[in-house]
């Protein structure tokens, strides 16, 4: 007999009430166990006993209940993360509350180690687990329903998959790949979703500049407020604000370089809102000024300070690194990829990108510092005969001259071991 | 205190996620202890189990000590789950007294914690007498003989311990700090001076730096 797909399929049982029998869809509130999942929490900050203890309780129900998930046949499975929200509720809470290895690091107890890795492995099968609509020959749901049930159930939405990209995409991110692309695949709204998460993500960046005191293009449109008019710096704001500006932004950026590096479909619906551009001046306006005032201020307290240089630094290169992947993804690959012929429109998307980040000089230096402007310059020479030689040539000037007059000598440091391939 | 988030701030500002109320953060481990009691009296292994298989596993003439243990584990469960919720509770609370002890010597800290998540603060000389006595019990047995005993309070799906993903490689890397050049300590970096002892261009130096 030929397996039916979980969505059709009935099951007859025994009504616990009445005693008779009755027949019911395979996916139905009341085949769900009653387990109640309780709520994650981070560990202690401090190796506290008894904050220990407490995170300890809470760590284990999950794990055991969780591991109980794992080890339910498929029916029972999809039954629970449809109908329970306890559930739900603890994993979203596990997503956000997870500590992220590039956190302060924790000195933890060695029992709260063992029990974090295990959920973490429980959360990570539970999630691959949801995100496949096929699990064996017997064991499937119809694409087109499974599509429906995630996203109507909010089994996944776009906070949880960033959240999964930067939890699990350096160990497992061939695996999270798949189950990123199966869920954007049998569910397009998921890119509509994205659509509207980007606006947030763009104020989100403002929001920081605000908070810095700088003010970025667009947002002067807005009233200022008046308590807001007190000249705040980084170089004289209170120091718990200033750190967690910098571990904002180094979420902010590591997050969405994760998401980009897992996932780069979601290059296209992030330059339709001019990302690459946003990025870029948000970076000219916010890099220098922390960058000056962490120098200037380090004396205050050495320690804190060398870690929130090392956070710019590293938030510096993952959005770097995101421009690229979205410069490779949005204009170079698709020309690589294909014919001649039809080549010129991201020809195009490319120098309107670079003409449109001209000005912004800082970025450009440490962008060419990475990723020299002109090995990707020679790509489209080589792809096509009709490259307007003035526009690429006028771009590669302003490369040039956005390293004038400072720090030569790295930029020939870099440049020199690994000279542009031919 | 919960760290600033990129996806803390979507979860928040952006309408493409389920708005949580995280509020019944404490009544949820409440709940959560009641459905473990529940759990508890559905447990396939009852008193009247462990009875039985004292009965049929030893000779009558050691049955009288055994029976006076296995009272003294009962009443401490009394004490623990408290008389006023009946007869099945305090058996099921015997038995977990037994699950918890058969191979313990002493009350440790880890039986007492587990004594305290299922049924809250109790009288530790309870704990300790039912530790005694379920010793005494066990010693009558092989441990063969327990095993098989315990084997009845596990959840019906043990034996069948194929989980989903149990072969599937897990790695447990994570995005870290990517290594960077260290603070620059003195002063701008590009700006570090070589330090002369010639005191005219010391002062140049100075006067140098004062004009710029």
């Amino acid at each position: 007999m030929p397996a039916l797909p979980l969505d059709e399929l009935q099951l007859t049982e025994r009504d616990p009430k009445t005693g008779k029998l009755r027949t019911l869809p395979a996916l139905h509130p009341e085949i769900k166990a009653d387990r109640s999942f309780v709520l994650y929490r981070p560990p202690p900050v401090v190796r506290d006993p008894a904050l220990v203890e407490e995170f300890l309780e809470r760590a284990k129900f999950i794990a055991d209940d969780l591991n109980w998930l794992l080890a339910l046949p498929h029916d029972r499975f999809w039954c629970q993360v449809i109908f329970d929200e306890t559930l739900q509720k603890c994993l979203d809470s596990y997503l956000c509350y997870a500590p992220r290895k590039f956190d302060a690091s924790l000195d933890c107890h060695p029992e709260v180690n063992d029990v974090q890795k295990c959920l973490h492995r429980s959360v990570f099968l539970t999630f691959l687990r949801m995100s496949t609509h096929k699990e064996s020959k017997d064991h499937f749901i119809t694409p087109a329903v499974f599509g429906e049930i995630i996203y109507n159930n909010f089994l996944f939405d776009i906070p949880k998959i960033l959240d999964l990209c930067v939890l699990f995409g350096k160990g497992n991110g061939l695996l999270l790949q798949k189950m990123i692309e199966n869920i954007f695949t049998q569910q397009p709204s998921y890119f509509g979703d994205l659509d509207e998460t980007l606006p947030t993500v763009l104020q989100v960046f403002n929001n920081i500049l605000r908070k810095c005191g700088l003010q970025c293009e667009g947002a002067s449109a807005e009233p200022q407020k008046l308590e807001e008019r007190v000249n705040v710096t980084p170089g004289n704001m209170p120091l718990q604000e200033l750190k967690d500006i910098v571990l904002y932004l180094c979420d902010t950026c590591t997050t969405l370089w994760a998401f980009l590096d897992v996932f780069p479909p979601a290059c296209q619906t992030f330059q339709k809102h001019e990302f690459c551009y946003r990025l870029a001046s948000f970076y000219e306006l916010a890099i220098p000024e922390l960058e000056s005032a962490i120098k200037k201020r380090h004396y205050e307290d050495n320690s804190v300070f060398a870690d929130l240089w090392r956070r710019i630094s590293h938030s510096r290169k993952k959005m770097i690194e995101a421009f690229h992947i979205l410069i490779n993804q949005v204009c170079l690959q698709p020309i690589l990829e294909s014919s001649c012929e039809n080549i010129q429109p991201f020809i195009e998307e490319f120098l309107q990108i670079f003409t449109s980040v001209l000005q912004e000089k800082r970025f450009l230096r440490d962008y060419d510092e990475l990723f020299p402007v002109e090995d990707d310059v020679s790509l489209l020479q080589q792809a096509s005969f009709t490259l307007d030689e003035t526009r690429t040539s006028y771009i590669l000037h302003a490369v040039e001259s956005a390293w004038e007059g400072v720090d030569r000598k790295k930029a020939q440091v870099v440049k020199d071991p690994a000279p542009p391939a031919a | 205190m919960a760290l600033p988030r990129l996806t803390g701030a979507l979860r928040s500002f952006s309408n493409v996620s389920k708005h949580e109320d995280y509020c019944e953060e404490l009544t949820d481990l409440t709940t959560k202890r009641s459905k473990l009691h529940e759990q508890l009296l559905n447990s396939d292994l009852t008193w009247k189990k462990i009875i039985k298989f004292v009965d049929d596993n030893l000779d009558k003439k050691e049955h009288q000590t055994v029976n006076g243990d296995l009272k003294t584990i009962l009443q401490a469960a009394k004490q623990i789950v408290g008389a006023e919720n009946g007869q099945e509770a305090i058996e099921s609370g015997a038995v977990f007294l037994f699950k918890t002890f058969h191979r313990k010597e002493c009350v440790g800290h880890d039986e007492t914690k587990a004594i305290k998540q299922m049924f809250g603060p109790f009288p530790s000389s309870s704990a300790t007498a039912a530790c005694n006595a379920t010793c005494r019990i066990a010693s009558h047995f092989t441990e063969e003989q327990l095993t098989a005993l315990m084997q009845m309070a596990e959840e019906q799906n043990c034996d069948n311990r194929v989980f989903f993903g149990k072969n599937i490689v897990f790695s447990f890397d994570m995005h870290d700090l990517d290594h960077s050049e260290e603070l620059p300590v003195n002063g701008e970096a590009d700006e570090q001076k070589i330090i002369s002892l010639d005191y005219n261009k010391f002062l140049n130096n100075q006067l140098n730096h004062l004009q710029n």
